[in-house]
């Protein structure tokens, strides 16, 4: 068990920059998610500290060990991969056992923590198989076990769940949240989808073009995000944006319809986020505006409406019994207790810049 | 869909396959015929070598007489095994580790290099023979099987490496990824994951060029002329004052081919096994 972290680190393929100059310091037994797009750098991030990828600069500090020049073996970690990386000629069992084994641990203690490991992710019945004989989860279950099976400083994850269907997704992820807390071990994260990120997370780095955008817990970046890109992209579905302009207290969309009262400053250029929960949908002229239902859907325990407001697309959660046709106007009206503004040039969140953001803390 | 337009192109269809099945059989019929001939004349006598009737009193005295006075094959077929083995045993464990490199390292020159191994291969061999006739003159590798052995190696090297990298790149780097994060050194990976998953292909690629060097005829032909002397070029032998003895001739051919179709039926079977199925996905 160990903190880690990374002081100025980056990687460059000659002028293309994959992680540029990050820094981060990662608690011992703190479950850090690297969150971003795909090219972002997170996989990058994390093949530098499993030391896979050779940082162009900075430093990598695992405990109190600097590791940057150390072989991948030598680091103690271990590593779940996103295609799982089994090894098809050897058993369950070889496979669990492989990192033991190849670490010259005795004999004699192998097998007890092969099947201990094996139990711990259900696949005690499965050890003579072969890789090719498991299902997709059974695979992914072979190679968390193969990472568990020592205890290691710090494990590393690339994505382990994208590979699976929906619907074991969530099982997996649910299983890994209550491994990793059992377990108590340091562990990083990558995975682009945002719903991972919040459920399994301790804390989440969202990356962009090789840069950490924000680094909090995941209510931090869900309730405060700092920029449109963070806004953008934790929620789901996203959060609405609009550009559109404050004047005399009320927010206008860019083609000049009024569309919530806010307490701000005149602005001549703004873009303003709101979450689709933060919208209600009501009767026609009930609303502070009027919009035309784009799109209603049922997803079952709710309901999305994407409705035409001011020339732009906002999506409105509303209650499962909710009923609307597409092309009924409807009202519809903005919690201006949950509002944020961004500044669209720069993407980042007005907070004192003269304009008073709502949500500011 | 109508009912006769089905019935149309059921028919069609039937049609080209039967076109295709005629053809198959066209086509392996012409590569077959003379090795059915050959199997023919070894069993039968000298006088009946000519006739082509399929009824005649079988006799294995052919494969006797090859290997006495003054033919000696048994020579020969020692030669030839002891050269074709060797050069597999030297080539196979060379090619494995160079195809290794160029499959997972970035090498200076890399495209460079596999390509003049490739084009290496297209150089006639017949171009090259002379001078290397006047090298192993010089340094008395002539008739030698160690001569043999280093021109085998030679002819075979490019193509087990282009092949044994074939097989390398279909490895999932994240297996070997894998293993270096368990604990493995750059060595333990290859042994452990890396050759254990190329076997079948490093067993083909081991029997494709056993082929290569058991059939290999001209530089055996000029390099050699008694002692290092191989199986395609013992088969000249048999040119008698009297004819060609074809019956003997085609005895001898079998003991060449025969190997050669039982490694071509174990190829076959490591051919389509997929040994990297279940290691991604």
């Amino acid at each position: 068990m160990a903190s880690v972290s990374l002081r100025n680190l980056t990687k460059r393929w000659g002028s293309f920059v994959g992680v540029d100059n990050q820094s981060i310091d990662i608690a011992d037994r703190e479950f850090l998610v690297l969150l971003g797009p795909s090219g972002c750098g997170k996989t990058t991030t994390m093949r530098m500290i499993a030391g896979l990828e050779e940082p162009t600069d900075g430093e990598i500090w695992i405990g109190d060990q600097l590791v940057n020049d150390a072989l991948p073996k030598d680091r103690d970690v271990a590593m779940v991969f996103q295609n799982y990386g089994l090894y098809p000629h050897m058993t369950v069992y070889d496979n669990i056992a492989y990192p033991l084994k190849v670490r010259d641990t005795p004999k004699e203690n192998i097998a007890p923590r092969v099947q201990r490991a094996a139990e711990q992710v259900e696949l005690s019945g499965f050890l003579d198989r072969k890789p090719k004989e498991l299902s997709g989860g059974q695979r992914q279950r072979v190679a968390l076990a193969r990472a568990i099976v020592r205890t290691p400083q710090l494990f590393l994850m690339d994505e382990p769940l994208s590979n699976l269907d929906a619907k074991l997704r969530v099982s997996m992820r649910a299983e890994l949240k209550h491994l990793s807390r059992e377990l108590k071990i340091t562990t990083v994260y990558v995975t682009h989808d945002q719903i991972e990120a919040m459920t399994l997370a301790d804390r989440v780095a969202v990356m962009k073009d090789g840069v950490i955008q924000q680094l909090g817990t995941p209510d931090e970046i869900y309730d405060d995000p700092q920029n449109l890109f963070v806004a953008g992209f934790i929620g789901s579905p996203a959060m609405n944006l609009v550009n559109g302009s404050i004047a005399n207290g009320v927010f206008s969309s860019a083609d000049g319809t009024p569309m919530v009262n806010i307490d701000a400053d005149d602005c001549s250029s703004v873009t303003l986020g709101v979450r689709a929960d933060d919208v209600t949908a009501i009767d026609k002229g009930q609303g502070f505006t009027d919009a035309v239902v784009y799109a209603y859907e049922n997803t079952g325990e709710n309901t999305l409406l994407t409705v035409l407001c001011g020339g732009q697309r906002i999506i409105v959660r509303g209650d499962r019994h909710l009923r609307k046709e597409q092309d009924e106007v409807i009202g519809i009206t903005l919690n201006a207790a949950n509002l944020y503004l961004f500044d669209p040039e720069s993407g980042l969140r007005l907070r004192d810049t003269g304009v008073r953001d709502n949500r500011s803390r | 869909m109508t009912r006769a337009h089905f019935k149309k192109t059921h028919l069609k269809r039937s049609l080209i396959k039967l076109l295709q099945t005629v053809l198959i059989l066209l086509a392996t019929l012409i590569m077959l015929v003379p090795i059915l001939w050959i199997f023919l004349a070894a069993f039968k006598n000298h006088i009946d070598v000519f006739q082509l009737k399929l009824l005649f009193t079988p006799t294995l005295q052919n494969f006797l007489t090859v290997f006495e006075a003054p033919y000696h094959l048994g020579q020969k077929l020692i030669n030839s095994t002891i050269v074709a083995f060797v050069t597999v045993l030297i080539a196979i464990p060379i090619a494995t580790m160079a195809a290794y490199s160029f499959s997972r390292f970035k090498l200076v020159g890399e495209t460079a290099m596999l390509v003049t191994i490739l084009a290496t291969q297209f150089v006639p061999a017949v171009v090259i023979v002379l001078p290397f006739f006047v090298m192993f003159r010089d340094v008395g590798l002539l008739d030698t099987r160690i001569g043999l052995v280093l021109v085998n190696l030679a002819i075979v090297m490019p193509f087990a490496i282009w092949m044994i990298k074939g097989f390398i790149d279909g490895i999932p780097i994240d297996t070997e990824e894998a293993a270096m994060v368990d604990g493995s050194s750059r060595l333990q990976v290859i042994r452990n994951i890396v050759l254990p998953m190329a076997a079948p292909g490093l067993l083909t690629a081991g029997i494709f060029c056993f082929i290569i060097a058991w059939n290999e005829f001209l530089f055996a032909l000029i390099l050699t002329n008694r002692e290092a002397v191989t199986l395609p070029i013992g088969l000249a032998l048999f040119k008698a004052e009297e004819g060609d003895l074809w019956n003997l001739l085609s005895a001898a051919g079998i003991i060449i081919m025969v190997p050669m179709f039982v490694l071509a039926l174990l190829i076959r079977k490591y051919f389509v096994q997929g040994m990297t199925m279940g290691a991604v996905r």
